[in-house]
């Protein structure tokens, strides 16, 4: 039972990072992998904060800001000296590896005696409840990892709610133009330049933000942790998009929580069942790779059927 | 309305695929003006409309559209006063959204966009309103995106959209060139009456002789760079598509001349 409540708490929380990958990735059709240094950045700049006693909606706040500086950079390397996408996101990531350094101090910083997100709801469970153990179920759960699931499940659903409604805005509705047909928004009166600046910003401070809230969870931020991540979110998206379709932008980013919770269910049950965690990422990589042939081989399948009958 | 003075650009310069897209362009356009521009291939004639619109800036020359001096603007800035309609009928519209997304969208050109809600229910009612008059049955289908239609009915929707807000300047760049017969008709009689029902200054690049002819009150011809014909008025409306093919003769042939001559003489004297 903490092992479904921990996959589902992680999986709520990265479902932000999987937003941001949708952002970067399709809407803009821009293989962004800043996200793998923006994810840490958050992470060490609201560890940093944390650690000096700021208010822990402030650190998670400040975590969104950083990653929005870095979304905003990757973006200007690209439009304004016209480096290759994928190239810019790999300039950025890699010099934030430095910067999440510089900010941490150190490669690894604990946060388990600090007062974060996790501790107050942790308080706020144990205050509503009366008791430090509740039973859910049959099971016993802790107060920690109950009130962290909910507001886990909270922030997922809040800042998915948010995303839906901003892309149903004008400036929403230029943004996703600027990626589906550039030609089309500038001569209806939209900077390009300016929409995809604004789009890497928004993406990877939900990214970041992802990664604040990840370190109040996990009760430590690591220099590491960002590492691979990026094939996350991509995972997360193609998952939800083959659970739901993607007809509307709502099923899209529901799709896309899905997604984020199921990968991190399987990959909790494969480590219970015995897998290796060295061998974590190849499965990862293996999945995705699946992931993304099996909607093909169906349509394939299905066409050969209609043709054989 | 619109002020064209002595137009240069060159593309490539000082390589061996330089080209001399516009030297020299003159061209002062009234308002309420429906002109035609035609031209031989390589004339310029597409390299003047993505000019004007600000695709790329011009190397010297300015370009005044309603009072305003334009010439360093970028293209986003222009499309405040510009509406557009390109030969592909893919670029005017954004395939993974729905028309009336699309239509939205065009509602605010060269408006400022902030975090208003962009498909409101009057909005809709006005869509299906002006979509009906397409008669081509799209109202019933406005949720659909645009990937889904056939490139008569986006480049309909396109002119649409270019003339959604009565543009001060309407750009139509060939946009029948790449549709089949029936829907190049369609498109065009649209083109017409959007024209003249809004009285929108044009400016219209065409391949047809027969839309040239019959289409606009004025009628531009291009040749290498430079306008070599401007019929206004009557002459216009007497222009019948094989004056203009035998225009197109009587330039080809003083070309042939002049590079056979310039053969004879080389070998001549060289």
């Amino acid at each position: 039972m903490l092992l479904l409540i921990g996959a589902f708490t992680i999986g709520l929380i990265l479902a932000l990072l999987a937003f941001g990958v949708f952002i970067s990735f399709r809407i803009f059709a821009f293989p962004d992998i800043t996200a793998d240094g923006s994810i840490t950045l958050g992470g060490a700049v609201a560890g940093v904060l944390l650690a000096a006693h700021v208010h822990p909606a402030l650190a998670t706040a400040a975590a969104f800001g950083a990653g929005t500086l870095a979304g905003a950079t990757t973006g200007i390397l690209h439009t304004r000296f016209k480096i290759n996408g994928l190239l810019s996101g790999i300039l950025v990531m890699t010099a934030l590896y430095s910067v999440n350094l510089h900010i941490m101090g150190k490669s690894n910083l604990p946060l388990m005696s600090e007062r974060t997100l996790a501790s107050m709801a942790d308080t706020a469970i144990h205050g509503w409840t009366g008791r430090a153990m509740l039973q859910v179920m049959g099971w016993e759960v802790s107060s920690r990892d109950a009130g962290v699931l909910a507001l886990a499940l909270v922030a997922a659903i809040v800042v998915g709610t948010l995303l839906y409604v901003f892309l149903r805005t004008n400036l929403g509705t230029a943004m996703q133009a600027a990626g589906d047909s550039p030609q089309m928004i500038r001569a209806l009166g939209v900077n390009v330049d300016n929409m995809i600046v604004l789009g890497l910003a928004l993406s990877n401070g939900l990214i970041a933000m992802s990664g604040g809230l990840l370190v109040q969870y996990q009760g430590f931020a690591d220099v590491q942790m960002g590492i691979g991540m990026v094939v996350w979110g991509l995972a997360s998206i193609i998952i939800g998009e083959a659970l739901v379709g993607v007809r509307d932008i709502g099923f899209v980013i529901t799709g896309a929580v899905m997604g984020s919770v199921l990968f991190r269910l399987i990959v909790a049950v494969a480590l219970r069942g015995g897998l290796d965690p060295n061998d974590l990422k190849l499965v990862t990589a293996l999945f995705v790779f699946i992931a993304l042939v099996l909607p093909t081989l169906v349509t394939r399948m299905k066409r050969k059927a209609i043709v054989t009958t | 309305m619109l002020e064209l003075n002595r137009l240069y650009k060159t593309f490539s310069a000082g390589t061996p695929n330089e080209v001399r897209a516009l030297r020299g362009v003159d061209l002062t356009i009234d308002p309420g003006s429906f002109v035609i521009v035609i031209g031989t291939n390589g004339s310029g004639k597409s390299t003047l409309l993505n000019a004007v619109a600000g695709g790329f800036l011009v190397d010297s020359g300015t370009i005044r559209l309603d009072g305003a001096d334009i010439t360093a603007w970028p293209e986003h800035r222009r499309a405040a006063l510009i509406g557009r309609v390109f030969q592909n009928p893919f670029s005017g519209t954004a395939p993974s959204m729905s028309i009336a997304e699309n239509l939205a969208l065009a509602a605010r050109r060269g408006r400022p966009r902030g975090l208003g809600w962009a498909l409101t229910r009057s909005m809709r009612g006005e869509f299906r309103d002006r979509v009906r008059r397409l008669n081509m049955r799209l109202e019933e289908r406005l949720d659909n995106p645009i990937g889904s239609l056939s490139g008569g009915q986006r480049q309909a929707l396109t002119l649409l959209m270019a003339s959604w807000l009565k543009p001060k300047l309407l750009l139509l760049d060939e946009h029948t060139a790449a549709l089949d017969p029936k829907s190049a008709d369609q498109v065009i009689r649209l083109s017409d009456d959007i024209v003249r029902g809004d009285k929108l200054t044009t400016l219209m690049v065409t391949h047809s002789m027969q839309q040239a002819a019959q289409m606009g009150d004025r009628l531009v011809m291009m040749h290498r760079g430079a306008v070599i014909h401007d019929f206004h008025g009557a002459e216009k409306q007497r222009l019948r598509a094989d004056d203009l093919l035998n225009r197109f003769e009587e330039v080809r042939r003083a070309e042939q001349l002049d590079e056979s001559a310039a053969e004879m003489l080389r070998r001549l004297y060289v």
